[in-house]
C-alpha cells in the first residue's frame, strides 16, 4: 500500500492527513502544535496516524517555524551589506506614517541594528552598467568584522542588482570563501525586482530565519528518515506550490504564509471537482477568519505582503510571491467587548486555546463568538467536546451576561448581537475580496472550511449572494488536505522596463528564456525530469505614465510578432478595466517586471466518488430550538452528517452536525450531499 | 419612528465606513497622477446631508477636516433646491471651502434616496498640473494667487451626470498636461460614484430611517468620546509663539502665536496677534486652519482610527480675517502647508510640557517641498521629480524620537526609492542616510535625513521650501533642541547653502543635497539610561566623546569590546545614575 501524506502545523493544532493512493481513503488526526519544538508534534501525528513512513510515496509539510521566527524575533544574529551611501536604507524604509494623527507612532524597527549594517563601494546605474566598481578589499574587511561579531548570517543587497547581479555575487564568493559556516542571502539570487526597500527587507528577513530553517528542516528529516522515510519531504510553500526541503533551505522566506494556503488550494481542487471555476474560499478557525478569491480556477498570487501590518503600523514588506488571502480577528474565540462609549465590538482579542470560550469552564469569564452560538442553540458543545473539557453552558450565560446587562436587554438578545457583529466583520473581509474588487458573487460559489466555517457561511453566503455554499468533508483539516493537492512550483520576477512594441520583442524573448533556464537548472540540480516541467509566462504591465500595474498573462510560446503583442494589450486591458473602471485605447503599454512560474508535475492525490450509504430521516439525532437571529427562534432537526448518504436531501432551517464542524441552514436555503460527500448549500 | 436596535447601527456605521475606505482605495488605484498613487496625497469622506462629516479616509494629514468644508461650501453657495441627483461640483477655492491650495481639488456629490440628500461623498486630491506661472503649478515665489493656477469657484463639472463640456474645455486649454489633468478629474469623479452607490445600497438593506439614526449616533459617541478624554486634561489656559523662517521672497521671520484654552467641553485655540498675511505663498486660509487644528487635536483627544463630526464638536478656532492662518484674497497660498504646520506646533509647543505623554518633542515640521524639473536631454520630454522630504521627529516621555518620517502634514505617504527616481528621472541618488544631529534627552529626538541628488542632465531647475532653517526643533522638560533643515547645492567647488529655492538653475553634475533636521529630546541627557548611551555609541550614532560630553558617560574599551565604565563616572554630572542594570 502507498500514502501520500500531509502534515500541517497551526496555532493550537497540527493536523494530519493522509491518503490511501489505491482506495481514496483518508486517514485524519489532530495533536496539539508544540511550540518548544514543532518537530514533536509534528512526529506525534505521525505516530497516532499509525501509517508507516515506508510507505509513503509523499510527504508534504506545511510549517509556522519562518513566521514564528520572525514574529518572536529569534532568527539568527545578522548583517546587511549594501552600496555605499545607504547603510541606513533599511531603517529609513519609505518613512511613511501609517497611524497619522499619532504623535508617538513607532516605525518598524529593523531586522538588523546600524552597527551590523556595512557599507561598500560600488554602484550600478539604472541599466545594470558599472559607474564604481566592487571594493573587493572592503568585502574581506567587512567578512572579517562579522567573525569578530560572531555573525551567524549575512543578507547582501546592493542597488539595482536587479539589472545586474555581478556585484552580488561576487560579494557572496567572497563572503563564502571568508565565512564558510555563515548563511549568506543575496537579493539577487531571490528576487530580481525593484525598489531598493522592499528587496533589502526581503532579503534580510530571509537571512534572518535561515539558520532556523535549515536546522528544523534537517532534524525533522531525519527524524522522518530513522521512522522509515524512504523519500524526499516537501514544504507547502506561501505561493500554493511546494518544494522539497533541499529546495527550500535556500530561500525559507517562500514559506512564511504557508499554513492558510492548503485551504485555498483544497478549495481550487473542489471547485475543478464540481465545475466551478470561481470560488470564495472562507476559513474560520478559533481566532480569525480567512478569505481567499479564486477566479476561472487560478488562485491569485501577491508580493504585496508586510509582515504585522496593521491600519496602524506600516510593518515590513516581504516581496515573495503569496497567495492573496485577507485575514481579520473574528473566530470562535474572538473576545466581545463594549468600548469606552458603549459601541458592542467582537475580536479581535480572542481567548484562544487557553483558557478558550468561557463555557469550556477553564477559567475564561469573557464572552466570546462561541459562547455566543451556543447560547443560540447553533452548536451543542457538551457533545463536541464534553470528552475533553468539563462543559458547562452556565459559563455562557454568565460571560454574555455582562453584555447583557450593558445594554439592558436579554442574555439571548446579548448572543444574538454578539453573532450579528461577528458576521458583520466577516462579511467586510469576504467584501474586501469580492465586490470590491470588481467581482459579482453571483458568479462565485463559497467553500466553508474550519472547524467554525459552516456556522457562519451559509448565512454569510446568503446575504453576498453566492450560488451556493460548498461545505467539504472533514472541514476541520481541509487545509492538510488540501496540501496533498499541489505541484511543485517557482516564481521568478525581474524588473525590466521597456515599451510593449516591435524593437523589444527580442529583448522580452531573451528575459524570459534566461529565466526559464534558470528555473529548469534549478529543477534538474534538484533531480527531477524536464519533461515534468512546464512554465506559465506573464508580467506586470501598465500604460506608460502610470505607477499600478497589472500581472498579465503572456502567451507560453516565443513572441514572435505584433499579433502576439496584440494578444497581451488585449489581455491587459481586460483585466485593468475590470479592476480599475476604465482603458486607455490610445495609450502606449509597458513592461515593468517579467514573471514565469515555473511548475513540476508530481503525481497528484486522485479524488474519487465516495459512496456513502443513509438515509437523512435516519441521520436525525433530535429536535432543538434554534436561533436564528431575524428569522426568528425555530425548533429544527438535528442531523449527523456522517449518516446522510450520497444525494441526501435536506430542507433549512436545519442544523447538520459532524464530528469537529457544524453547519447552520437557514429557513430558505436547501443542502444535498454530492457524490463526492460534499454538502452543497443553495436556496431553496 | 420605530428605534434600530445597536447592533444594527453598529453594522451600519462598519458600512458607512468601509463605504468611505473602498472610494479612498479605488482611488488610489485608478489615478494617473503619480501624486495619488505614489504619495497619497488625498482625502475622501461622507457627510450627513447638513455637511457633518461620517468618516473620512486620508492619505496625508494636512487634509483633515477638507471634506465638510468642502461640502459646506456646496450647500451654501447652491442652496438644497438647486442640487440635483447626478450633480458633481468641484472647487480648489482656499478662501472658502476648499482649503488649502489651488492644485488640490474638492469634488462633492450629493446622494439622493428617495428623492431626498441623505448624505454626500467628497473627496480632496492634488493635481499634478493646474496651470499657474510654473510646472506643477505650485511656486515659493508667487505673490498673488493668480499666478498660482486655475480656479474651480464651486462649480458643477457634472450635471445631472452629464460632464460640462466647458468646464471639460477651460481645464483643457488652461494647464500643461491636458490629458492628466482630465484623467485627474475623471477617476477622482468615479470615486465618489462608487461611495455614492454603497450607501444607497446600505439605505436599500437598513432603511433611510436606520441610516439616518446611525450617523446621528454614531456622532453623538464621537462627541462622548471627546468630552471623556477632555476631562482628563489639564485644563487652563496655554500659550506658545514661533517664527515661520522660510526666507521666501525675502521674508525673513513671521511672526505666529497660539493661545489654547481647555476646559470640560471646550478646546479653544485662539491665533489672534499673529502677524498679517504676508506676499510669499506661506499663507494658509481659514479653512486651512480648522483643518491644521483638527490634526494636532486629534493626538491629544483621540490618536487612532476615523472620527465623526462628534469628535470635533469641542474644537474651536479663534482667528481674525487677514493673518498669515486666515488669509484673504488675493493673498498667495501655493506653500500653505508652511502655516498650517506651524499652527499645529504652535498647540503641540504649548501643551507638550503639561501632557508629554500624549505629545512628543518637536520635529523637523517643513514638508520640504522639493521640484527637481527640466526638459531631459535624451527623450526631450519635461521631467518633474515633486517630493517631501522626510526628517527626525521628537522624544516623548518612554521612546527616543523617529529617524526618518514625513512631517505632521504627510502621512501614509511614501519617499521615493532610488532605483524608481534614477530610473525616471536623469539623476543619480548617492546617499540616503541619517544625519546624526538630533535633540539629546533622557530620550533624544530622532534623525534627520541626508539625501543627495547627482544631476546627469545638461540643465535643471531647483525650486524647493523649508522652514525651521534658523529655529530649531525645541525638546521638552529638559531636553534639548533638534537641529535645523536646510539645502544645500555643490557646484563644482563651491558650495551655496539656502531654505527656500525658486527655480534655481542648476547644470550637470551638480548636487543637490537635502538635509533635514533632528527631533527635540525629551528630558535631562544626564538622565539617559547608560545601556542606551551604550548602544547608541555601538551602533555610531554617537561618539565615545559625545556619550562623555553630553551624557556623562564614560565608554571604554577593554579586551577588544566597548564597556561603560561605572568607577570614572563624569565628575561634571553627578546626577548621572549608573545602576546595577548596566551590568
Amino acid at each position: 500500500m502507498s500514502y501520500r501524506i500531509a502534515i500541517d502545523i497551526g496555532g493550537t493544532f497540527t493536523d494530519y492527513v493522509a491518503m490511501n493512493e489505491d482506495t481514496g481513503e483518508l486517514i485524519v488526526t489532530k495533536s496539539s502544535s508544540t511550540p518548544s519544538n514543532f518537530a514533536d508534534g509534528v512526529m506525534d501525528c505521525v505516530e497516532k496516524g499509525n501509517i508507516p513512513l515506508e510507505e509513503a510515496n509523499y510527504v508534504v509539510h506545511g510549517s509556522t517555524i519562518v513566521i514564528n521566527a520572525l514574529t518572536e524575533r529569534k532568527g539568527a544574529k545578522t548583517a546587511l551589506i549594501t552600496t555605499k551611501g545607504f547603510r541606513d536604507a533599511l531603517e529609513i524604509g519609505r518613512a511613511n506614517r501609517t497611524d497619522l494623527y499619532n504623535l508617538y507612532y513607532a516605525k518598524p524597527k529593523p531586522f538588523v541594528p546600524r552597527k551590523y549594517r556595512f557599507e561598500v563601494e560600488e554602484r550600478l546605474n539604472k541599466d545594470g552598467d558599472v559607474l564604481i566598481p566592487l571594493n573587493t578589499k572592503q568585502v574581506k574587511e567587512i567578512a572579517k568584522k562579522c567573525k569578530d561579531e560572531e555573525i551567524e548570517a549575512i543578507a547582501v543587497c546592493l542597488l539595482h542588482s536587479y539589472a545586474n547581479p555581478e556585484h552580488e555575487e561576487k560579494v557572496r564568493d567572497i563572503l563564502e570563501k571568508e565565512l564558510p559556516d555563515v548563511e549568506i542571502s543575496i537579493s539577487s539570487e531571490l528576487i530580481k525586482e525593484w525598489r531598493e526597500y522592499e528587496r533589502t527587507n526581503t532579503t534580510v528577513c530571509n537571512a534572518f530565519v535561515k539558520p532556523v530553517a535549515r536546522k528544523y528542516l534537517d532534524t525533522l528529516k531525519s527524524r522522518m528518515k530513522e521512522k522509515g522515510l524512504m523519500i524526499e519531504p516537501y514544504c507547502m510553500l506561501s505561493n500554493g506550490g511546494a518544494a522539497t526541503f533541499e529546495m527550500t533551505k535556500i530561500n525559507p522566506i517562500n514559506v512564511i504564509e504557508s499554513g492558510p494556503v492548503g485551504g485555498v488550494i483544497g478549495a481550487n481542487e473542489i471547485g475543478k471537482m464540481i465545475n466551478e471555476r470561481n470560488i470564495i474560499t472562507f476559513d474560520i478557525g478559533g481566532t480569525t477568519a480567512k478569505t481567499s478569491l479564486i477566479y476561472n480556477n487560478e488562485v491569485k498570487i501577491t508580493t504585496d505582503y508586510h509582515l504585522e501590518k496593521t491600519p496602524i503600523f506600516a510593518g515590513y514588506p516581504i516581496k515573495a510571491p503569496i497567495t492573496d488571502i485577507i485575514e481579520i480577528g473574528a473566530g470562535g474565540g474572538s473576545i466581545a467587548w463594549i468600548d469606552s462609549v458603549g459601541v458592542l465590538k467582537v475580536g479581535p482579542q480572542s481567548a484562544g486555546a487557553e483558557p478558550g470560550p468561557a463555557c469550556y469552564n477553564r477559567g475564561g469569564t469573557e464572552p466570546t463568538l462561541t459562547d455566543a452560538n451556543y447560547i443560540a442553540g447553533r452548536i451543542d458543545l457538551a457533545r463536541f467536546l464534553g470528552d475533553k473539557y468539563d462543559i458547562d453552558i452556565k459559563k455562557s450565560y454568565e460571560a454574555v451576561k455582562k453584555i447583557a446587562d450593558y445594554y439592558k436587554i436579554s442574555v439571548e438578545e446579548a448572543a444574538r448581537g454578539i453573532i450579528r457583529i461577528a458576521n458583520n466583520n466577516m462579511m467586510n473581509a469576504l467584501k474586501l475580496v469580492s465586490i470590491r474588487k470588481g467581482y459579482d458573487p453571483r458568479d462565485f460559489a463559497m467553500v466553508a472550511m474550519g472547524g467554525n466555517g459552516g456556522i457562519h457561511s451559509p448565512f454569510l453566503g446568503r446575504e453576498l449572494k453566492v450560488k451556493k455554499i460548498v461545505v467539504p468533508r472533514n472541514p476541520g483539516v481541509f487545509s492538510a488536505w488540501g496540501m496533498l493537492m499541489t505541484d511543485l512550483r517557482q516564481d521568478y520576477i525581474r524588473t525590466k522596463i521597456i515599451g510593449i512594441n516591435h524593437q523589444n520583442i527580442d529583448t522580452a524573448n531573451s528575459i524570459y528564456s534566461e529565466m526559464i533556464e534558470e528555473a529548469n537548472a534549478m529543477y534538474l540540480a534538484h533531480g527531477f525530469a524536464e519533461k515534468d516541467l512546464y512554465i506559465v509566462k506573464s508580467a506586470d504591465i501598465r500604460y506608460k505614465g502610470q505607477e499600478h500595474t497589472v500581472r498579465t498573462l503572456v502567451p507560453s510560446r516565443e513572441l514572435k510578432n505584433d499579433e502576439d503583442l496584440q494578444i497581451i494589450r488585449e489581455n491587459f486591458e481586460k483585466l485593468h478595466e475590470q479592476y480599475y473602471t476604465f482603458k486607455l485605447p490610445d495609450t502606449p503599454i509597458e513592461f515593468v517586471n517579467f514573471n514565469i512560474t515555473a511548475f513540476c508535475k508530481i503525481k497528484k492525490a486522485e479524488i474519487k466518488p465516495v459512496e456513502i450509504l443513509g438515509k437523512p430521516e435516519e441521520a436525525i439525532r433530535c429536535r432543538k430550538i434554534v436561533d436564528f437571529d431575524e428569522d426568528g427562534k425555530i425548533e429544527v432537526a438535528v442531523y449527523e452528517r456522517e449518516k446522510l448518504g450520497t444525494d441526501s436531501k435536506i430542507n433549512g432551517p436545519a442544523i447538520i452536525e459532524e464530528k469537529t464542524s457544524v453547519t447552520v441552514l437557514y429557513p430558505d436555503q436547501k443542502a444535498f450531499v454530492d457524490e463526492y460527500g460534499n454538502l452543497i448549500i443553495e436556496e431553496a | 419612528m420605530s428605534k434600530v436596535d445597536i447592533f444594527t447601527m453598529e453594522n451600519i456605521s462598519e458600512g458607512l465606513i468601509a463605504a468611505s475606505d473602498e472610494m479612498f482605495y479605488s482611488w488610489g488605484r485608478t489615478s494617473q497622477s503619480p501624486i495619488i498613487y505614489e504619495v497619497l496625497d488625498c482625502a475622501v469622506g461622507l457627510t450627513d446631508a447638513k455637511g457633518n462629516l461620517i468618516a473620512q479616509a486620508n492619505g496625508v494629514a494636512g487634509f483633515l477636516g477638507t471634506i465638510t468644508y468642502s461640502v459646506r461650501s456646496v450647500i451654501d453657495k447652491f442652496g438644497y433646491e438647486n442640487l440635483k441627483p447626478g450633480d458633481i461640483i468641484i472647487t480648489n477655492d482656499p478662501y472658502n471651502g476648499s482649503g488649502t491650495h489651488l492644485c488640490d481639488i474638492s469634488a462633492v456629490i450629493p446622494i439622493f434616496y428617495e428623492g431626498e440628500i441623505v448624505a454626500f461623498a467628497a473627496n480632496k486630491g492634488h493635481w499634478n498640473e493646474i496651470g499657474g506661472k510654473s510646472l506643477g503649478s505650485w511656486s515659493t515665489n508667487s505673490t498673488e494667487i493668480y499666478q498660482e493656477g486655475l480656479q474651480f469657484p464651486i462649480i458643477k463639472a457634472y450635471e445631472q451626470g452629464k460632464l460640462n463640456e466647458a468646464v471639460r474645455d477651460i481645464i483643457e486649454a488652461n494647464v500643461r498636461t491636458p490629458e492628466m489633468t482630465l484623467g485627474d478629474l475623471y477617476a477622482q469623479t468615479a470615486s465618489l460614484r462608487v461611495g455614492e452607490k454603497r450607501v444607497i445600497e446600505l439605505c436599500e438593506r437598513y432603511g433611510k430611517e436606520a441610516i439616518l439614526q446611525s450617523i446621528k449616533k454614531m456622532m453623538e459617541n464621537d462627541e462622548k468620546l471627546a468630552k471623556q478624554e477632555l476631562k482628563k486634561l489639564p485644563h487652563g489656559v496655554f500659550e506658545a509663539d514661533g517664527y515661520i523662517d522660510t526666507e521666501a521672497n525675502g521674508i525673513e521671520d513671521v511672526y505666529v502665536r497660539a493661545k489654547v484654552t481647555i476646559t470640560d467641553d471646550e478646546f479653544i485655540i485662539d491665533l489672534t496677534g499673529s502677524d498679517p498675511q504676508v506676499p510669499a505663498p506661506i499663507n494658509c486660509t481659514r479653512y486651512g486652519a480648522l483643518s491644521a487644528a483638527r490634526i494636532i487635536y486629534r493626538p491629544i483627544i483621540s490618536p487612532h482610527g476615523v472620527g465623526s463630526e462628534g469628535l470635533y464638536k469641542p474644537l474651536k478656532l479663534i482667528v481674525p480675517d487677514g493673518t498669515v492662518f486666515s488669509a484673504t484674497r488675493p493673498a498667495p497660498v501655493s506653500c500653505n502647508w508652511e502655516a498650517l504646520s506651524h499652527l499645529t506646533d504652535l498647540v503641540a509647543k504649548a501643551l507638550a510640557p503639561h501632557i508629554p505623554e500624549r505629545i512628543t518633542a518637536a520635529h523637523f515640521l517643513s514638508i520640504v517641498g522639493t521640484i527637481l524639473g527640466g526638459i531631459d536631454d535624451k527623450t526631450r520630454q519635461p521631467f518633474v521629480l515633486c517630493e517631501p522630504q522626510a526628517g527626525g521627529w521628537g522624544a516623548g516621555v518612554n521612546k527616543d524620537g523617529e529617524s526618518g518620517l514625513v512631517a505632521i502634514g504627510d502621512g501614509e505617504t511614501f519617499v521615493m526609492p532610488a532605483e524608481v527616481a534614477e530610473t525616471r528621472y536623469p539623476i543619480i541618488v548617492e546617499q540616503y542616510s541619517f544625519n546624526l544631529s538630533s535633540g539629546a534627552g533622557k530620550f533624544r529626538g530622532g534623525y534627520g535625513l541626508i539625501r543627495d541628488y547627482r544631476l546627469l542632465n545638461s540643465t535643471a531647475e531647483l525650486t524647493s521650501i523649508a522652514s525651521r532653517y534658523r529655529y530649531f526643533p525645541w525638546g521638552v522638560n529638559g531636553g534639548k533642541e533638534g537641529s535645523n533643515n536646510k539645502v544645500q547645492v555643490f557646484s563644482k567647488d563651491k558650495m551655496f547653502e539656502k531654505a527656500t529655492f525658486s527655480n534655481y538653475p542648476l547644470k550637470k553634475g551638480d548636487l543637490v543635497r537635502y538635509i533635514t533636521g533632528g527631533g527635540g529630546g525629551y528630558g535631562d541627557p544626564l538622565e539617559r539610561d547608560p545601556i542606551m548611551v551604550l548602544d547608541d555609541v555601538l551602533n555610531e550614532y554617537i561618539t565615545i566623546e559625545e556619550a562623555k560630553k553630553i551624557y556623562g558617560v564614560i565608554i571604554e574599551e577593554s579586551n577588544g569590546k566597548l564597556i561603560i565604565n561605572k568607577d570614572k563616572a563624569n565628575e561634571t554630572s553627578k546626577k548621572l545614575k549608573v545602576n546595577d542594570s548596566a551590568n
